[in-house]
């Protein structure tokens, strides 16, 4: 299946979201995945579990390092891929698709708003590797 | 890590060559180096499986010739360099007066009279500047030729099939831990039956003008045995798999090889004194060295990474010192070092504190992997 990108949300710090009605799915952007490589472990946090927008929410690593997961935006874990903590290649695959990596509700509208659209975080990353 | 500006880096004479290649280039120890041609683990299974090549330019060779070669080599070393016979090999290490490790190396007798030393790129100046200092009114010259040479590493099942393509026949081929100086495609090469991935293989060592022609007929005559180019990011986890070490992680001035669990590389009957002789000595001797290395493996599907602290029973024990994955034996695993009021031996359950938790891990044999 294919991601309509017209949906998809970024931060800076290269996660995604994408509205799903009352919930809001996220993962790490294919920059992010193109960045580290092979991913060979993920950390996901607890369903139920709260978050204010920019903590950390879990940890994605590759061969090479470890980095912390930013939540995007305030809000409670309903759902954790429990299929990329097995097959952590799947955020390789398709990271937009089948390697998402929560599923969060309770969330503010205002702090979905603040997210870039996918082409003006293609813009930005031009911008950084300039 | 910091290392420095990027415009002082210095580049390889392969650095064109990587850049004609996509290669990702990132700083290490001062140079711009490839880290990675394409995917990290499908080249360490390259190398595994077929063969890979490497750009190791940045590594240091200092040329000791002179009479006193001998006596001089025996004095700032543990092993007992009188035994290597001509074009032999040894790994060893350069030890402080406090039994230190300055630097660890590969010593290669060329000559009655003459040997080259290959050591770690991080740690030329100090081992010149060690070199020099030790000189005093021998007869002996220390010759750096780091920034003239170039070397390439040839490591995989198949490395020597390759060798041989480029017209070098098996027989005329270096032995495990020989070295020969001979011609590869009309240059002027010394091959080395020596590297840093537990594959067989070879280090060829050429002048900084011809490495480029070589590398690139290296590459195309190897194309058929499956031979890609290989950076140093899965440099780093071929080693590690081969329980290999990374000097300033697994060793630094501060460990003696014998903490370092280095101590079949030492001559326990070498009658010549060397710096840090005594340490050495006593620690085999009394085993009241205060901390050990150990190799370990997780138990569950984490990472360990360098830093993280290492515990037994709930207490704080140790240091890992390098870790990562092994896409060959398909386990996560490290190095380590122990303080030796801890259980030390292999089957010792331990757990490795990762972000704020304990993951369970065991210390194992090493090395992790070898081939055959």
């Amino acid at each position: 299946m294919t991601t309509d990108m017209t949906k998809v949300l970024c931060t800076k710090s290269h996660e995604y979201l994408i509205k799903e009605g009352n919930t809001l799915k996220i993962g790490v952007t294919d920059f992010a995945v193109e960045q580290l490589g092979d991913v060979v472990f993920i950390e996901l946090p607890e369903v139920d579990s709260s978050f204010k927008k920019g903590d950390i929410f879990g940890t994605i690593e590759s061969v090479k390092a470890a980095s912390e997961l930013y939540i995007p935006v305030s809000g409670t874990v309903i759902e954790i891929n429990e299929k990329v903590v097995e097959q952590p290649e799947l955020i390789n695959n398709d990271c937009f698709g089948e390697g998402w990596l929560i599923k969060v509700k309770d969330f503010k509208e205002a702090e979905i708003a603040e997210a870039m659209t996918y082409d003006e975080y293609k813009e930005f990353i031009e911008e950084e590797e300039h | 890590m910091v290392m420095g500006n990027e415009k002082d880096l210095k580049k390889t004479a392969l650095y064109e060559e990587h850049k004609k290649m996509n290669a990702k280039m990132v700083p290490f120890a001062g140079w711009e180096m490839p880290v990675q041609y394409a995917n990290i683990i499908e080249e360490h299974l390259t190398v595994r499986n077929k063969a890979g090549l490497f750009d190791v330019s940045h590594m240091g060779q200092i040329f000791v010739s002179g009479k006193d070669s001998l006596s001089f080599l025996q004095k700032l070393v543990p092993q007992d360099i009188s035994k290597l016979i001509q074009e032999k090999a040894v790994y060893t290490q350069l030890i402080n007066t406090e039994g230190g490790i300055i630097d660890d190396l590969i010593i290669y007798r060329l000559d009655e009279n003459r040997f080259l030393l290959i050591i770690n790129a991080s740690r030329i100046d100090e081992d010149v500047k060690w070199l020099l200092s030790n000189q005093k009114d021998l007869d002996v010259s220390i010759d750096n030729q780091s920034n003239n040479l170039s070397m390439i590493a040839l490591q995989g099942p198949v490395a020597s099939d390759i060798l041989e393509n480029l017209g070098l026949t098996k027989e005329n081929q270096p032995k495990r831990f020989f070295i020969k100086e001979t011609k590869l495609s009309n240059n002027d090469v010394l091959v080395a039956g020596t590297g840093y991935t537990g594959e067989d293989g070879f280090e060829i060592i050429v002048k900084n003008e011809e490495v480029g022609k070589l590398w690139v007929e290296l590459l195309s005559k190897g194309e058929k045995f499956g031979l890609k180019p290989i950076g140093l990011a899965a440099r780093d986890t071929l080693r590690l798999e081969a329980g290999l070490f990374l000097y300033g992680q697994d060793m630094t001035e501060s460990t003696t090889p014998v903490e370092a669990s280095l101590v079949w590389t030492i001559s326990k009957d070498k009658k010549e004194d060397y710096f840090g002789k005594d340490k050495i000595l006593s620690q085999i001797n009394q085993k009241n060295e205060s901390k050990r290395l150990v190799g370990f493996k997780m138990l569950d599907k984490s990472i360990p990474r360098h830093d993280y602290r290492i515990y037994i029973n709930n207490e704080d024990s140790g240091v890992v010192t390098s870790g990562g994955v092994a896409p060959f034996i398909g386990e996560n695993i490290g190095l380590g070092y122990i303080n030796t009021d801890k259980p030390t031996a292999i089957g010792t359950k331990i757990d490795i504190m990762i972000r704020e938790k304990l993951h369970p891990a065991e210390i194992v044999k090493r090395p992790f992997y070898t081939h055959n």
